[in-house]
Order: C-alpha cells, then structure tokens, then sequence
C-alpha cells in the first residue's frame, strides 16, 4: 500500500474532507447498523433489513457531517498557516475551536462557545498525544555513538610477520 | 585518486552539464574526502541507468487509487455542496418569495434551503465517489494492475450498489449509466490511441 502523506496547503482542504467523510462514512455504517440491528422489529430478517435502512438513511449523513468538520478545520488551518507563517500544534488547537465554534453558530452564543471549548479541548488532546508519541519514538532513533577506527595510530606498517 | 576521465569522458554518454557539476562540487573539494573516504569518488564515473527510487513501491507510473481516493471524494463532496447550495439559493429565492417572506424570517429560509440541499447533494456525491474509490482500490489490489477495466468495472459497481435497494431493474439501470460514464470517460482518455488508429488506417504509408 502507498504511502499516505499530507498534501501541501491549499489541497489539504481537499484531502482532508475527502479523509473526514470516509472516517465518517464507515464508522457511521458501524455505528448505524448496530443501531439498526437493535431497534428493528423482531425476527433475523426484519433486524438484517433495519440494519441496513439504517446505514443507507443515517451514514452519509454522518459522513456529510464528518466532512464539513473536516473541511473546515482544514480551511481556518491552512488560513493560519498562511498568516501565522508556521505550521504548530497551537494551528490544530485554534482551527478545532474555530470550527467547533462557526459550525455551532445557528444555535447560539452559548452553543458556540461550549462547541469551541469542545473543539479545541479535543485538538489539543490529539496533538499533545502526538507529541508525545513523537518524543518516545525519537529515542530509538537516536544514531549509537560510533567509534571510527582509525588506521594511521597503528603507524607505519611493519613489513610481513612470518 | 586515479584519474579516468579521458577515456571515461568518451565512452560514457552523460550530460556536459552534470559532468562539469559533478567535477567541480563533490570530489575535487579537499575538505570532503578527509570527513568521509566515500566522497573520494567522481560521480561521473556512475551514470545512472534507470531511474533510481529509495523504495521500490515509488517506482508506478502514476499515483495509485488508495493516494488519490481521499482527494477524489473530498473533491466530489465540495462540488456537490456547491451545487446544491447553489440549487438550494434558487429554490430558497423562489420559495420564499412565493410564501411573501421578509427579513429574518426570509433569511433563515434561506439558509435552511441552502444547507439542505448542499448538504444532500454532497452527501449523494461523496458516497457515491466513496464506493467508487473503494472499488476501485480493491479491484486494482486484486488484480495487481491498474487500467481502463478497473474504472469501467468500478463504476459499474457503484451504479449498481448505490441503486441496490430500489429494486432489479433500477439497479440494472444504475450499473448502465456508471457503466456509460465510465465508459465514456475511458474513451475520452485515449482518444490520442483511437486517432492514431485511425490515422493509420487512413495512409498505410
């Protein structure tokens, strides 16, 4: 499988919707099947056929949700990349509260302001987890103290030993 | 350091630029070769063949379906938000101008007709590119190649998938328009090997 690596900025945005819709796409269709299978009527075929109502009505709309979240957190992302002039965990942690808080904006201030906290808690959460997996994946790769044997404080070579 | 350059210079076809580069920046610097008896050497003296790659999964011609996938759906996804918000405004216009709403009213109509429909359509369309990429991933995993049959094959299956709870025949029909798109679209691509057929054909010169 090929390697998965980020694009560069502005088709970040891009990727990273086309990325959050098919996280959303298929844990919504887990998740909705569960959901279906449970509530369905009684009987092996009723719960099959529940189940799968479920994930044709419900999982694109997750999916739909999952993709504005990471549109948009990708959007105010590449935005402070582009004024901020670096690229840092503090990006991540403003542009999940920004997107936490303008995707909350039709149910008020205060919807916005708890979706923001939520937001930023949670970027915060997974940046700090990164850093941390980074720290403790360094160490391995830490080059070993390598000795070179140098061959001139041998002097001179000494003619054959017989 | 023995010097081969005359005779190597002559049989070796390699480009004056690179030869005059290779000479002048690594092996006749005299601080280089003290760090590192590997920078003794003149590159010139190993043209490269082939091309070379670190691994050898770089070495396809184009990038596979897996690297493209998130960038197709996401792509499909923003259109289709586009246009169905777009479709969405004209609706949301006409509507609401039909029911003689003004102000806030109006415009909370408005944006409730936009997000709808920017969202449906995006929805459809991102699922929709969503089977096709994971059709086509596993069809050019299973089949080790990538070409025309894998797309065509593809988008067939996602017309029928997408339509399959609305019955056989619409299901049928589903596989046939993918099948037409995709058919077309492959078409479209190598269009420069039918006009060079047909070119052919015309003065078998």
């Amino acid at each position: 499988m090929e390697e998965y690596a980020r694009e560069p900025c502005p088709w970040r945005i891009v990727d990273d919707c086309g990325g959050a819709f098919t996280m959303g796409a298929i844990g919504g269709a887990v998740f909705q099947s569960i959901k279906g299978f449970r509530n369905a009527p009684s009987g092996m075929n009723k719960r099959l056929l529940g189940s799968m109502m479920a994930i044709k009505q419900r999982s694109p709309i997750i999916a739909g949700n999952f993709a504005i979240w990471g549109g948009m957190f990708s959007t105010i992302d590449c935005t402070l990349v582009h004024f901020r002039k670096k690229e840092d965990p503090w990006n991540s942690i403003i542009s999940g509260a920004a997107t936490g808080g303008i995707l909350a904006a039709r149910n008020g201030v205060p919807a916005m302001a708890g979706s923001a906290i939520i937001g930023g808690v949670l970027l915060a959460l997974i940046e700090g987890v990164g850093i941390l997996f980074t720290r403790l994946s360094a160490e391995q790769f830490k080059p070993p103290q390598l000795v070179v044997d140098d061959p001139s404080q041998l002097g001179p070579p000494q003619g054959n030993p017989s | 350091m023995i010097d081969l350059r005359g005779d190597s210079a002559d049989s070796a076809p390699i480009p004056n630029s690179r030869k005059k580069e290779s000479t002048h920046s690594l092996a006749t610097s005299p601080g280089l070769s003290q760090l590192n008896p590997y920078f003794n050497y003149d590159p010139v003296y190993f043209p490269p063949s082939q091309p070379e790659f670190i691994f050898p999964e770089g070495a396809v011609k184009q990038r596979g379906r897996f690297e493209l996938a998130f960038s197709q759906i996401g792509a499909a996804c923003i259109i289709g938000a586009g246009l169905g918000g777009a479709n969405g405004f004209y609706k949301g216009l006409k509507a609401t101008t039909l029911a003689g709403e003004v102000g806030k009213l109006r415009r909370t109509q408005m944006i409730n007709h936009v997000m709808k429909n920017g969202s449906s359509l995006a929805n459809t369309f991102g699922v929709v590119t969503l089977m096709y990429s994971g059709f086509g991933v596993i069809l050019s995993w299973a089949r080790g190649t990538d070409d025309s049959i894998n797309t065509v094959a593809a988008a067939t299956a996602t017309g029928m998938l997408f339509k399959s709870t609305a019955g056989l025949k619409r299901c049928a029909v589903g596989g046939g328009i993918g099948l037409g798109i995709a058919a077309a679209y492959c078409l479209w691509n190598s269009r420069d090997a039918f006009s060079e057929i047909t070119h052919h054909r015309m003065n078998p010169a």
